[in-house]
């Protein structure tokens, strides 16, 4: 195929800016979906997505345009997620791209990942179409859009076309600007093969299913690929598009984007970012490969039954095959028996990781309260990284404890400012630079991130009336007094209740924990002490009283089935309760400390 | 299905239940298949009753297996007159084999239990009534929407004793709307002075399908409450010389509830009456409840079956256990040797006691049965 007929892009915006719809729209306009058939965000295709609203996964699909100018065009579309914890999705989709569509939401304006997403699709050298979307809303602002999009982003206002993804108001205009400002893709068809990676899935039959840029070359069944950083070698199976099935093709050449299978058996065999070449005849340099997802937020997950651990260990290794930036490596705790310590890239993507273990393969799980990964510098000069509480060495044995900072840009209209200055403090935020942007400003922070993961957001939007929004990137480590918070259940510290958290934060922690857990644990047949500690010191004291009476005085003329449903019913309450020591304590205890 | 192709697992005595669905007004606090009473509905029910007793009658073990208890239950009972119960009773040992020496027990309501009427029926062979008192005081009584008073309540347990029965049990509940522990304590030592044979008393729940679960009720008493009024009872019982050989039943030596004791033995018993309950051989089953239905199913020459449940071997164990819990006389430790970190703890916490062979829980521990029944249930049911 033509090279200069191929237009390969991404779909980029803040979360909700409207892609996957304005996706919906694209493949309705070149026939590549039946809009009798369409459902909306139709590329949403998870469960969790569509339940949830929101993209999780790039989604890639090969769309055939006839332009205006009456020739054929190969459009590769790929969306992909709004969500910061997702922002890895983002950056390698845009790998094989040459544009990218930024979308910003006419009501809303420029928001924290409309920047984030802005310097990426730059750093990846991207022709940028500003696209402004929900003109059809009687709130949409499309001319001062229009102002931030020239002064926030340096873009020429002029470029961005307003459009209505919902009504399809403007859309024809952008698959031409498609045609007509993106380049074509560079490469040469008659040289050795160079593919790039940018996603892959596991598919249980064929193996693993990647996808691919190709750069230079060709590649068709049958052919030897050598995956460049591994030395491994492979015979091609299939090749295809995405449309969005995936299509099997004759063969995919310079320019396009599809997907190959090649018998590889594990995702990390073929990572993002790794370079395919033909055995035979392989290109000279590859790609300069491709940073991993990272971890930011660890948490421990325990089933509730402790036979339950195979099972977990098996359902995390088949999520693993499609989500690398999911980590984990088992651990014991004392209170929870056998489970694993997993990594995340935030909580969006814990909660995630957590309702598909539970739904997709039945488990019920404990998770720990999150924690990030601090790096403690011992005495003896030595310096470990720790992101289990309980895993925090004696204090004697510490010299000092780093914690990892994030660089945060809020963008907000002026008026809230002074509630997120505040905000911000409460987090321990430093402020680095306040930009005016008429009725709006950026404001970027430095906050330690143990600060941001949990609650930072919903506050934030709850004190800007949803108006403010948020992104980060990580910084560096630095020292902090840090100290390590225990909960004791009758005298008995729970391991997996511990938290590390600043030490001027602790006593008001404790507090608040404390009182939550009288909250949530129920009454026992014994009263329940629960105390909260820095090392030996109680800084927090709570009871949970005995129960005084669980009876069922009358039966009902020998109804004694009644009898046991309500007994039954009672014990399907306890279900979701652990045993630690003699004290029954329910999963959501687990989950106060981090919401405490 | 029916009652009929099931057979007792026992040759010995079944229990035997009778539902009475009519009430001439329902109590505020009650979720019992009941309705309101109207002579015509009631001759139309006693009607299907018959044909009840005489369709179970066919069973091929009908005239073998022994009747022990028979109990009368509501509903209002006492709606009967002598002549109505005694035709049912009349048809029962004509259909079953009801033992000479049956424990035969009626519920009554105070106001409609007069002297004659406790005569009829001790000539038809009742031997044992329940008089449904729940409280002595006027304004209390009220409030639940009973329709008598403490003096004709008095004066309903006088009639029968009067009418020769020397076994009689009185009904009262505790944790009612304002009713404080000191005004509790005088209601028990009255009904202890009038020496009855046997006293239930149970505490207010307000369950499903009654008044007060639906709208709601002022005044409920707190937890400490109920439970202090719990005890005071079984303090002043046991000092009266009565027993508690179950969770809400007490009894002086000799006048257990014979059929009550049959439910928490787990063993076997017939029901008779829209909504009765029945326990045959593995099979628990229900009438249909509602009254209609059930002379319907009659009329047309059927059982009014309505439900019913196999246990497993292991429900039927587990049953065992958490129903003969409920009485002092406990369990056999036999059957709950897997169990013994919990029987220690409970043992350690004072609910619980090992004599011998046995186990019992305490009058603490009743109070706290259900948490230890949740647990002793099978795990997968
Ligand atoms: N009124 C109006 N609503 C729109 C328009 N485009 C999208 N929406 C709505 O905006 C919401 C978000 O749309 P999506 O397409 O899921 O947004 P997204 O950018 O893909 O979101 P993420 O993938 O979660 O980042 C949905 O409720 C859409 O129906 C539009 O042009 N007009
Ligand atoms: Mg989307």
């Amino acid at each position: 195929m033509a090279l200069s007929r191929i237009r390969n892009f991404s779909i980029v915006a803040h979360i909700d800016h409207g892609k996957s719809t304005l996706a919906d729209r694209l493949l309705a306009l070149t026939g590549a979906m039946d809009p009798k058939k369409a459902v909306d965000q139709v590329l949403d295709s998870m469960d969790l997505e569509r339940e949830r609203g929101i993209t999780i996964k790039q989604h890639t699909v090969c769309l055939p345009y006839r332009a205006r100018d009456g020739q054929e065009y190969t459009l590769n579309l790929i969306d992909t997620p709004g969500h910061v914890d997702f922002s890895y999705e983002v950056s390698r989709s845009l790998a094989a791209c040459e544009g990218a569509l930024l979308i910003v939401d006419a009501a809303q304006g420029v928001e924290a990942q409309t920047l984030a997403n802005f310097y990426l699709s730059l750093e990846a050298n991207l022709t940028i179409i500003p696209v402004i979307n929900k003109i059809d809303l009687p709130q949409a602002d499309v001319e001062g859009t229009r102002r931030q999009i020239a002064e926030i982003l340096g873009l020429d206002a002029d470029d961005a076309i307003p459009i209505s993804a919902k009504l399809g108001t403007g859309v024809p205009e952008v698959l031409e600007a498609i045609i007509h400002r993106i380049p074509p893709p560079p490469g040469d068809p008659a040289a050795p093969l160079k593919a790039l990676v940018f996603d892959s899935f596991y598919d249980p039959y064929q193996g693993v299913v990647v996808y691919v840029k190709i750069f230079d070359g060709r590649v068709r069944a049958g052919m030897s690929a050598l995956l460049m950083s591994n030395g491994r070698v492979y015979e091609v199976q299939q090749v295809g598009v995405f449309t969005p099935e995936m299509r099997p093709v004759e063969e995919l050449s310079a320019g396009q984007v599809g997907y190959l299978t090649a018998g590889i058996k594990r995702v990390a065999d073929a990572k993002v970012g790794e370079t395919i070449t033909d055995a035979n005849r392989p290109t000279v340099v590859p790609f300069p490969g491709y940073r991993d997802a990272k971890p930011m937020v660890f948490a421990g997950l325990y089933p509730v039954e402790d036979t339950a651990y195979q099972s977990l260990r098996d359902a995390l290794d088949k999520l693993h095959l499609n989500d690398s930036a999911l980590t984990f490596e088992s651990e014991t705790s004392l209170a929870l028996g056998y489970g694993f310590r997993c990594g995340f890239l935030g909580l969006l993507h814990m909660e995630i990781v957590q309702e598909r273990l539970e739904r997709e393969f039945g488990l019920t799980l404990i998770v720990t309260s999150p924690s990030v990964r601090y790096r403690v510098v011992t005495a003896a000069g030595e310096t470990v990284e720790i992101d289990n509480p309980s895993k925090l060495p004696p204090a004697g044995e510490i010299d000092h404890i780093e914690e990892p900072l994030v660089r945060a840009s809020v963008f907000a209209p002026t008026e809230f400012m002074n509630p997120i200055y505040r905000l911000a403090q409460d987090k321990r935020g430093e402020h680095r630079a306040l930009e005016y942007l008429g009725k709006r400003v950026h404001i970027t922070f430095d906050f330690p991130l143990s600060e941001i993961i949990v609650d930072f957001y919903d506050r934030l939007k709850s004190i800007s009336k949803g108006y403010a929004s948020f992104d980060y990137d990580f910084l560096e480590f630095r020292p902090s007094d840090v100290v390590k918070l225990d909960i004791l259940l009758n005298g008995d510290p729970v391991d997996a209740l511990s938290v590390i958290l600043h030490r001027d934060k602790a006593y008001e922690k404790g507090k608040a924990l404390a009182e939550k857990l009288r909250a949530v644990i129920p009454r026992q047949l014994f009263e329940v002490a629960i105390q909260a500690a820095i090392g030996s010191r109680v800084i927090a004291r709570e009871t949970v009283k005995a129960i005084r009476k669980n009876v069922t005085a009358k039966c009902y003329g020998g109804d004694i089935t009644r009898k046991r449903k309500l007994l039954e019913k009672q014990k399907e309450g306890k279900k979701r309760m652990k045993q630690l020591g003699k004290v029954e304590v329910p999963q959501e205890a687990f989950l106060s400390v981090l919401r405490s | 299905m029916t009652p009929l192709a099931w057979s007792p697992r026992q040759r010995g005595p079944l229990g035997l239940y009778l539902h009475i669905p009519f009430c001439r007004q329902r109590c505020h606090y009650c979720s019992f298949n009941t309705g309101p009473y109207r002579p015509a509905a009631m001759d139309r029910f006693l009607a299907a009753l018959l044909r009840e007793i005489d369709l179970v009658g066919e069973a091929e073990w009908a005239g073998d297996v022994a009747i022990g208890t028979v109990f009368f239950g509501g509903g209002t009972p006492s709606l009967l007159e002598a002549d109505e119960l005694e035709t049912i009773l009349d048809r029962l040992r004509k259909r079953l084999a009801v033992a000479p020496a049956a424990e035969v027990s009626v519920e009554c309501n105070p106001e409609s239990l007069s002297r004659d009427k406790a005569e009829g029926y001790r000539l038809a062979g009742v031997n044992r009534l329940s008089l449904g008192v729940q409280s002595l005081d006027d304004d209390l009584l009220a409030r639940l929407g009973r329709l008598h008073s403490s003096q004709e309540a008095g004066r309903a347990f006088e009639a029968a004793r009067a009418a020769g029965f020397d076994n009689v049990s009185v009904d009262l509940m505790y944790g009612l709307p304002d009713l404080d522990l000191a005004r509790w304590e005088r209601t028990v030592r009255e009904i202890l002075a009038w020496s009855p044979e046997h006293l239930s008393a149970y505490a207010l729940t307000l369950d499903e399908g009654s008044r007060w679960a639906g709208e709601g009720v002022a005044g409920l008493a707190d937890e400490e409450t109920v439970t202090a009024q719990y005890w005071a009872l079984a303090r002043l019982a046991r000092e009266a010389g009565y027993e508690h050989y179950e969770i809400s039943n007490y009894a002086r030596p000799g006048f257990r509830s014979r059929h009550n004791q049959v439910y928490w033995r787990a063993e076997e018993y017939l029901a008779f009456g829209p909504g009765a309950c029945g326990f045959l051989g593995d099979v628990r089953y229900g009438n249909v409840k509602p009254v209609e239905r059930y002379c319907a199913l009659l009329e047309a020459g059927h059982l009014p079956l309505g439900s019913h449940e196999v246990l497993t071997p292991a429900q039927r164990t587990a049953e065992k256990v958490i129903l003969g819990l409920r009485l002092s006389d406990g369990v056999p430790l036999a059957g709950l040797e897997d169990r013994r970190p919990l029987i220690d703890t409970w043992q350690s916490l004072g609910l619980l006691e090992v004599a011998g062979d046995r186990c019992r829980l305490t009058e603490a521990g009743f109070l706290l049965s259900d948490s230890l029944f949740v647990e002793l249930l099978p795990a997968h049911s």
